[in-house]
């Protein structure tokens, strides 16, 4: 299946705001698509194609019930994008705190080869 | 405010973060310098880096790869804008890879704290929403704790 390469991964999947919101909305409970689009204050057709690419690199699930199929989150495409969305503060303030454990290693080494 | 569009306040789509590191600043600034400094510190450790290229002077790029224990994978593309040693360094930052379009600029200021230093880093993004964006879910605690959760959960083989 030739698939444009832009939509084929979680990384690439976020990388588009309306899609980002997305994952926002249903970070907190599961919702029905009107409820997105009217959230996204787009049209329907336009908020099913972004849930579609969510959910073919499973990021979003979907469910039957009753009459409504409701979208919520999939834990299974979490995970490669968990550091991106994470958030780049606490992603920095780990970064630097290893950084804090590599300096004084090598303060420690220095001074005790001297 | 007409004249305002388009431009919105720098405050407005920033993060900043600090630490004090215990360490000179000479210390803290070659931890920067060399690839194999950043490889022990840079990424988490079970993560992998993986280097394909790497030129720290302005206008030179580092060009590499994270793999996480998960086997995800990572772009680490990066742009060194100005190198000032031993006080800044600013690089743009292509979270999505070298096509990013919404490079992230990173300024990092190390400031002399009697033996200690104090290192700044302060992210401009494109916009205020992309700051928000990336602020959001990192300052919810709620969201981040259920996303550790599940992370954990699908560590775990469910």
């Amino acid at each position: 299946m030739a698939r444009a390469a832009t939509t084929s991964d979680a990384f690439n999947a976020v990388a588009e705001p309306h899609r980002r919101r997305i994952l926002t909305l249903l970070k907190g409970r599961e919702r029905p698509v009107n409820e997105l689009a009217r959230a996204l204050r787009i049209t329907q057709p336009r908020t099913s194609k972004h849930l579609r690419v969510l959910r073919e690199v499973g990021l979003v699930r979907v469910r039957e019930a009753g009459q409504q199929r409701l979208y919520g989150l999939d834990a299974r495409g979490l995970r490669p994008v968990h550091s991106w969305v994470a958030g780049f503060e606490q992603l920095w303030g780990e970064r630097l705190d290893r950084l804090n454990e590599y300096v004084k290693e090598q303060e420690k080494e220095r001074s005790d080869g001297s | 405010m007409a004249a305002e569009t388009g431009t919105e306040q720098e405050a407005d789509r920033e993060i900043v973060v600090s630490r004090i590191i215990d360490g000179p600043r000479t210390l803290v600034f070659d931890a920067f310098t060399d690839v194999k400094n950043l490889g022990v510190w840079w990424v988490p450790e079970g993560s992998r880096i993986i280097t394909r290229t790497f030129d720290f002077r302005p206008g030179g790029i580092w060009d590499a790869t994270i793999q996480r224990p998960g086997g995800s994978e990572f772009p680490n593309y990066i742009v060194w804008k100005e190198i000032a040693p031993p006080e800044r360094i600013v690089w743009l930052y292509y979270g999505m890879g070298k096509d990013d379009p919404q490079p992230v600029q990173t300024t990092l200021t190390l400031a002399e704290r009697g033996s200690a230093t104090e290192a700044t880093l302060r992210l401009v993004f494109g916009s205020k929403e992309q700051r928000d964006q990336a602020a959001q879910y990192g300052a919810s605690k709620g969201a981040q704790q259920s996303l550790d959760a599940l992370a954990a959960y699908v560590a775990g083989g469910r």
